[in-house]
């Protein structure tokens, strides 16, 4: 046989040329006017069949299981936590907790705020505020009692003719607790106008008493009450004073004692010092006693707006109500893609290491 | 190739359809041709045809003209349908050592003839994939070497150069085995 030519070897693989069935190509012309029928793509597969699946495949498969189902549960644990700490200013007919952070003087530093419904309606004596000396029971103590200062504040709606009974009755309500009238402000006229506004101070024990005859008065708008734990810690104000005393009595010993001039002058000076410094703690130890007993309340009674402007809608109105519809289709669009977004983020990886697996894998074939 | 399978938008389905149509007449049996040439087995090859010219017509709406003939996006789909299969498979190793289909290969008139085609055959499995692939997509499925390139995603020089050195390899082996 002759070397093989060019022209040769393009004829010879020409006439090798595959041809298809006569069958097969009617059965592919029926399919193709037909429009290509779908054709099952995902064939069952048996347990026999599963096993014949390489390891790898399976480890593959597994994985992805593994990422997606930690993913969700990732998703599902900042949502939870995001759960557990609930907003809590501002709420309506909220009981609310706040840390007090600010005290006078770094030795009366309160404890950590407590939400402990038990805890306020304890914290009604203001003696029980002197604190333990400091011992293991001190600790113990300060679990069994605390010192919490309440407020509230109180929004009513009232109709402008109704001010000055409704107004009659907040003073009612305040003497008949022994409270005081801090300021009281009221106003005549038209609604959206006329308004009263009360800054009272209510014994804490009655506190919860007061608050449900002020809501009685006329309509509750919005009311919100807070507690602040002041419980003074061990080496508090209390036991300043208790030793500042102390030492004014063993000074006052002294005194008597001395018999130089000098030394005389020497004690009376140091007397009168510790006499100021027992009068700002008793000042202090008064303001927070006072503040564990008396619990400031706000009252306002308001009659809504103007009656020329209630039953009018204007732009102002209507950007205004957009604006709350954008805000609020704008969070649920934020919460739905931070939902979506991880699972979108994993698919899309899958995807795209799936491809480049699947791109290897051909390569691979022809290599 | 002039068919294309974009049309205006009003009529966009039946031109598409229509166009595929004529895509798929013109290329039905070089279709085939390229991926028995490539599978070395009839029955896998028609099931591979259909598979592929069943992908094409779901993705025809997809097509983009702008990045190439409508044939080269055929066969690219068919070649990768082909080595999806050969992948599932685990034919790698049978693609070097099966011997050809003899049916299909229509091997006839002469002793002489019938004899130089065997040798080519045989030449033919003796080359690397790749260059199988080189060799059907030029031989069997009839592209150009502009096709070809598109299909392989290449320049078409280095399809060219590729081809070129695949056919010399070729020639060598027939030379060999005589």
């Amino acid at each position: 046989m002759e070397p093989f030519r060019d022209d040769q070897l393009i004829a010879d693989l020409q006439a090798l040329r595959p041809t298809p069935r006569t069958q097969f190509a009617a059965e592919l012309d029926e399919r193709a006017a037909a429009g290509f029928p779908r054709r099952s793509r995902l064939p069952r597969l048996s347990f026999a069949q599963l096993r014949v699946v390489p390891v790898r495949r399976q480890l593959i498969a597994a994985a992805s299981v593994a990422i997606l189902v930690i993913g969700a549960a990732a998703l599902l644990g900042v949502v939870n936590r995001n759960d557990s700490h609930p907003q809590s200013s501002g709420s309506f007919l909220s009981l609310e907790s706040e840390d007090f952070s600010e005290m006078e003087g770094s030795s009366e530093a309160p404890a950590p705020a407590t939400a402990e419904a038990g805890s306020v309606e304890d914290g009604s004596s203001a003696q029980e505020a002197e604190a333990a000396p400091v011992s293991p029971s001190a600790n113990a103590r300060s679990v069994r009692h605390r010192d919490v200062e309440r407020s509230a504040s109180l929004t009513l709606g009232a109709e402008p003719d109704d001010i000055p009974d409704d107004a009659a009755a907040v003073f009612e309500v305040v003497h008949a607790h022994r409270g005081i009238v801090l300021s009281s402000v009221t106003k005549q006229g038209a609604a959206g106008t006329a308004e009263a506004e009360f800054e009272l101070l209510i014994p804490s024990a009655r506190l919860g008493d007061a608050l449900g005859e002020l809501s009685a008065v006329d309509e509750v708008l919005v009311r919100h009450d807070s507690t602040v734990d002041i419980t003074t810690p061990p080496g508090g104000a209390a036991d300043l004073l208790r030793d500042s005393r102390a030492r004014i009595d063993s000074l006052l010993a002294q005194l008597e004692g001395a018999e130089l001039e000098s030394e005389r002058e020497a004690v009376e000076a140091e007397l009168r010092h510790e006499r100021r410094r027992a009068t700002r703690l008793a000042a202090k130890l008064n303001r927070l006693n006072r503040r564990a007993d008396l619990s400031p309340v706000s009252v306002l009674i308001l009659t809504g707006k103007p009656e020329a402007d209630a039953g009018s809608w204007g732009v102002g109105d209507a950007f205004q109500d957009a604006g709350r519809i954008l805000a609020v289709v704008a969070a649920g669009l934020v919460i739905t893609l931070a939902i979506l977004g991880p699972l979108a983020l994993i698919s899309l990886l899958a995807w795209l290491i799936r491809r480049a697996w699947v791109r290897r894998e051909r390569r691979r074939v022809l290599s | 190739m002039e068919q294309t399978l974009v049309a205006a938008a009003k009529d966009a389905p039946r031109e598409a359809d229509l166009a595929f149509d004529r895509l798929y007449r013109s290329s039905r049996d070089d279709v085939y041709a390229y991926v028995a040439g490539l599978l070395r087995d009839s029955a896998a090859a028609e099931e591979v045809t259909a598979a592929a010219f069943e992908r094409a017509y779901r993705k025809r709406n997809r097509f983009d003209p702008n990045r190439g003939e409508p044939r080269a996006w055929l066969f690219g789909i068919a070649r990768n349908a082909a080595l999806d299969e050969l992948r599932r498979r685990g034919r790698q190793a049978e693609l070097t050592a099966e011997p050809a289909d003899q049916d299909s290969f229509g091997v006839a008139e002469g002793a002489e003839h019938s004899e130089r085609r065997l040798t080519v055959s045989a030449a033919l499995e003796r080359l690397q994939p790749s260059e199988r692939d080189l060799i059907a997509l030029k031989f069997f499925a009839g592209l150009a070497n502009a096709e070809i390139a598109q299909v392989l995603g290449l320049s078409e020089s280095n399809a060219g150069t590729k081809l070129h050195r695949a056919m010399n390899k070729l020639r060598e082996a027939c030379d060999g085995a005589v």
